[in-house]
């Protein structure tokens, strides 16, 4: 393959009033003084035939980098670096000879359809103004070079002759695709083309899109900020944020595994990808201004200190993926090996509990370990929580081997959240006294902060915080409070790592639902990682990225949660998966 | 790898965290008791060691407050019996503690007539030795409570300690402890307890004793099984993870669960060491020369056919009455205590 586009170093910033720039991707960005950096030192190449996606939210860059390419960019925008077509610098060369590659070579589809086009001009002119400038056809010709685009895109010639308006959003669509493969162009530039479609036409432009990379040849440049629609046409998949490339790699395994942590987080605001599980997004907001350490930092969950000081750049990990992290990506938070545990039966008999299991939890990651009841999870959960003490098993947390310490005398810690909330808190002991517990055992703050801390815990798992209900006894709380005291009281350690062990399995169903939805929405804006101890796979699907299979002490299988659902590999987890389809279909056939 | 808790060394933090929980609490009862009789006693130039236990005190007060709050509340929450009960208790030992103001004659002093009867004199009339039946009971009530708050004190909180430690521990500790409580319990105390006086000299000290060693057993039992079930509760699991040493444990979490079984328990053992001190006595392997109620009902039994004569209304009955108004207060105060402890029994619980 030959190398057709290539960028180098280009970091694009518009100087002061950048709002009447029009770009409607980084309009947003530019209050601070000295103007905004829309895109920042990014490098990228384009292979002939290749369908490039760039993901990113809002303001990230994307459309600032197509316009670019075409050359379009505002007045006001200062370029830096180059942008090599073929070998040829496009920054360096003369307006003229850029304006034979535009539209010719490099094409581009605009998302808004209605603005895009010329309201007062007949959609098959329009069409054919830049095959009658650039490819000299005559009027006749390039009209009927028209109809066989329109044909090819499909859409009924008889609209040539209609005006702009009184097309749909996805015939106009299909018009301005029309338009821009009207020269034939090496590379098309697609900028958020589907985002106002609805899901069926969606599919179809997607298809079309296909069909004619396919007959003509192109590569393409795909923008959006929606994974589900990128997944199926590109092969290689760049992240953008803040005018950074962030990753970079194979589209179906940077959204299968995705390496950086901002990535992670797209993907889990996708819907669509998986179908089962609740979507959340990524919290906080983009940086605006120049900022001089990782862009992502302020929204990262494992930030450290060269995050902030120092901006990394976009190294490959290894022949196919790049990230641009310092820690390389969404770093293992727990690994354990070679977990072994057996309980002495009363007739003198050994019970394997847990049996030669080995797992990895990242960072920020939900893992659920799903299974019968003694197939050992639990079990599994209280050696990782260090309940067992030492010699169960290598446990690497942070990548400090544990040795049986307590792993939740600190900040930062693994805390356990236990199944039984009668059972996890005292009833001897005030609200107040029984969140307070861990600080006081460990002699952390003063007096005055811990009450301030366990007010704040308190809120944040959504319990009133005033005087009387710090109070009250614990035995005086319902089972979905109590549990919610003890989750505070994990919380006010600010774990890294949470593990929960069936913590709503005896609750009410809607005591539980509630339960469930705040220890995610907790994980999510938190950032800690959790595993997640349930009998149920459903629950599990809703909440997990992963899940882990457990049967007789060993996990069968442990997997992407989708692919754990959709294409069980054991027989176990097949059974577990049409247990709970059966048992929808008897609900509903009644 | 199963559970290995045969690892003498992981147990040694414990015992000591016990040993230290204990001193702490005993170091508190004396400074409270202090503080209160003493005034002052902290502020003469006792420096350093006074100001350690005042941070002690201070560390600890809420505790010490807690356990009088909840004394109190518990003495409200008794039944009218109870309560009596409790009045009677502390009318008996304000007997014995004044028992040379309520008196006119020492018990063991010759102050009238051989078995005169009560008269203004003598209130309960007197024995064959002509020693004042009054005064006998007032001093003779002295010996029971030593014994019996001596024997429950030694056996409930040595008991206790044992029973923690076996119960928290585990191991072959907690093995060697079973096997110990069963063995004591399976020995057939009062016939056992009759040999022994009989070859010891029988003085106060060895009586003490050797009641100890037959009733540790069951304070030791009661609160291993707590501590044992106690420790599997996911919220001490909680503070163990969350770095709690077992000082911490057992202080913050198990104290307060078995102190009150505890409770019951030492006055339980309090009744048996009275009514088994009586019995030796009665049986004449008390110590002769100490003034008790069953040395008192020793000798008025073993006058020759005094169901005949009229000096058993004065000579044996009174006796006979204290002990089992002494033992009726303790049984009462003991089963209202197991009603308030037992949560099965406690109406509304905490709030």
């Amino acid at each position: 393959m030959t190398r057709l586009l290539e960028i180098r170093d280009l970091s694009i910033e518009y100087k002061t009033d950048c709002t009447s720039g029009g770009v409607s991707d980084s309009s947003s960005e530019g209050e601070s003084a000295g103007g905004c950096r829309a895109v920042d030192r990014l490098s990228l190449t384009l292979e002939k035939g290749e369908m490039l996606a760039v993901i990113g939210e809002s303001g990230s860059g994307k459309t600032t980098l197509a316009l670019a390419i075409m050359g379009l960019l505002p007045e006001n925008a200062s370029i830096k670096g180059s942008i090599l077509f073929q070998g040829r610098d496009l920054n360096a060369m003369p307006q003229e000879d850029r304006d034979l590659i535009r539209w010719k070579s490099i094409s581009i589809v605009f998302q808004n359809s209605l603005e895009i086009l010329n309201p007062v001009m007949r959609v098959g002119e329009q069409i054919s103004e830049p095959m009658i400038k650039h490819l000299g056809l005559g009027k006749s010709e390039a009209k009927k070079r028209c109809t066989e685009l329109f044909s090819q895109v499909g859409l009924d010639p008889v609209w040539l002759d209609a005006y702009p308006h009184q097309l749909s959003g996805g015939m106009r669509q299909r018009a301005l695709i029309a338009m821009a493969l009207s020269c034939q162009p090496e590379i098309l530039i697609l900028d958020e083309v589907t985002s106002a479609l609805d899901a069926f036409t969606k599919v179809e432009i997607g298809e079309l899109l296909v069909r004619l990379q396919k007959e003509c040849g192109y590569s393409m440049i795909l923008i959006s900020h929606d994974i589900g629609f990128i997944s199926s046409l590109s092969n290689r998949m760049m992240v953008m944020y803040a005018g950074r490339a962030m990753e970079r790699g194979d589209t179906n395994k940077v959204i299968d595994s995705p390496l950086h942590p901002y990535t992670r987080g797209l993907v889990n605001s996708t819907p669509g990808i998986f179908l089962y599980r609740d979507l959340w997004g990524i919290p906080g907001e983009a940086p605006t201004g120049i900022v001089q350490g990782c862009p992502f930092y302020s929204r990262c969950t494992q930030r450290k200190g060269i995050c902030k000081s120092s901006c990394p750049d976009l190294k490959p990990l290894d022949s196919e993926r790049e990230v641009a992290c310092h820690l390389g990506g969404i770093v293992t938070l727990l690994f354990a090996s070679r977990m072994n545990y057996s309980y002495r039966l009363p007739d003198g008999g050994v019970l394997d509990a847990v049996k030669d299991v080995c797992l990895d939890i990242k960072e920020g990651e939900v893992l659920a370990i799903v299974g019968q009841t003694g197939s050992g999870k639990s079990t599994l959960a209280h050696m990782l929580a260090g309940v067992m003490g030492s010699g169960i098993g290598e446990i690497y947390f942070r990548g400090n081997r544990m040795n049986g310490e307590r792993y939740g005398s600190k900040y930062g810690g693994i805390q356990i959240v236990f199944q039984d909330p009668v059972n996890s808190t005292s009833s001897r002991l005030t609200v107040l006294d029984t969140v307070k517990e861990p600080l006081d055992i460990n002699h952390l703050e003063d007096k005055k902060e811990r009450i301030e801390l366990v007010k704040e815990a308190l809120a944040s798992v959504g319990l009133p915080s005033s005087e009387a209900f710090l109070n009250r006894f614990c035995s005086s709380l319902s089972g979905g409070q109590r549990q919610r005291v003890a989750l505070a009281r994990a919380l006010i350690m600010s774990p890294k790592l949470l593990i929960a062990d069936e913590v709503t399995s005896s609750l009410d169903v809607s005591t539980a639902s509630n339960i469930l939805r705040l220890l995610k929405g907790l994980q999510n804006s938190q950032g800690f990682a959790m595993i997640y101890i349930t009998h149920d796979l459903m629950i599990a699907l809703k909440v997990a990225d992963r899940i882990a299979v457990m049967e007789t002490g060993r996990i069968i299988e442990i997997g992407n949660s989708h692919q754990v659902m959709l294409h069980p590999q054991e027989e176990a987890t097949r059974k577990l998966v049409m247990a709970k389809m059966n048992r929808a279909e008897q609900i509903f056939s009644g | 790898m199963t559970f290995d808790s045969c690892n003498p060394q992981k147990n040694a933090p414990v015992l000591r965290a016990a040993l230290k929980c204990g001193s702490l609490w005993l170091q508190d009862h004396l400074h409270a008791y202090m503080d209160q009789h003493l005034p002052g006693y902290f502020h003469q130039g006792l420096s350093g060691y006074s100001h350690r236990s005042l941070q002690n005190l201070q560390k600890n007060h809420s505790l010490w407050q807690d356990l009088s709050g909840s004394i109190c509340k518990t003495a409200s929450s008794f039944t009218t019996a109870g309560k009596t009960a409790l009045l009677g208790l502390f009318l008996i030992v304000f007997v014995a503690v004044f028992a040379p103001l309520v008196t006119n004659f020492e018990p063991s002093a010759i102050s009238g007539g051989s078995l005169e009867p009560p008269g203004p004199e003598h209130i309960l009339g007197t024995d064959e030795l002509g020693m004042d039946i009054w005064s006998g009971i007032c001093y003779g009530a002295r010996m029971s409570l030593i014994i019996g708050l001596a024997v429950a004190l030694l056996s409930g909180v040595g008991g206790g300690v044992l029973g923690l430690l076996g119960g928290y521990m585990g191991g072959n500790w907690d093995k060697l402890l079973l096997r110990a409580i069963d063995i004591t319990m399976a020995l057939p105390s009062f016939p056992l307890l009759i040999v022994i006086a009989a070859f010891l000299n029988p003085s106060i000290v060895n009586v003490i004793l050797v009641l100890v060693l037959l009733s540790w057993a069951k304070p030791a039992r009661i609160v291993r099984s707590s501590a044992l079930a106690m420790k599997k509760q996911h919220y001490i699991i909680s503070a163990r993870l969350n770095g709690a040493s077992p000082a911490y444990v057992i202080r913050r979490h198990i104290m307060p669960e078995v102190l009150p079984l505890l409770f019951v328990s030492i006055l339980n053992i309090a009744s048996y060491a009275i009514v088994a001190e009586s019995g030796l006595a009665f049986l004449g392997l008390g110590d002769p020369t100490s003034k008790s109620w069953g040395m008192m009902l020793h000798y008025s039994t073993s006058f020759r056919s005094i169901y005949f004569t009229p000096y058993w209304q004065w000579w044996l009955i009174p006796p006979l009455v204290a002990l089992i108004f002494l033992l009726l207060c303790l049984a009462f105060i003991g089963r209202d205590m197991e009603r308030v402890v037992d949560p099965r029994l406690r109406t509304g619980g905490r709030s």
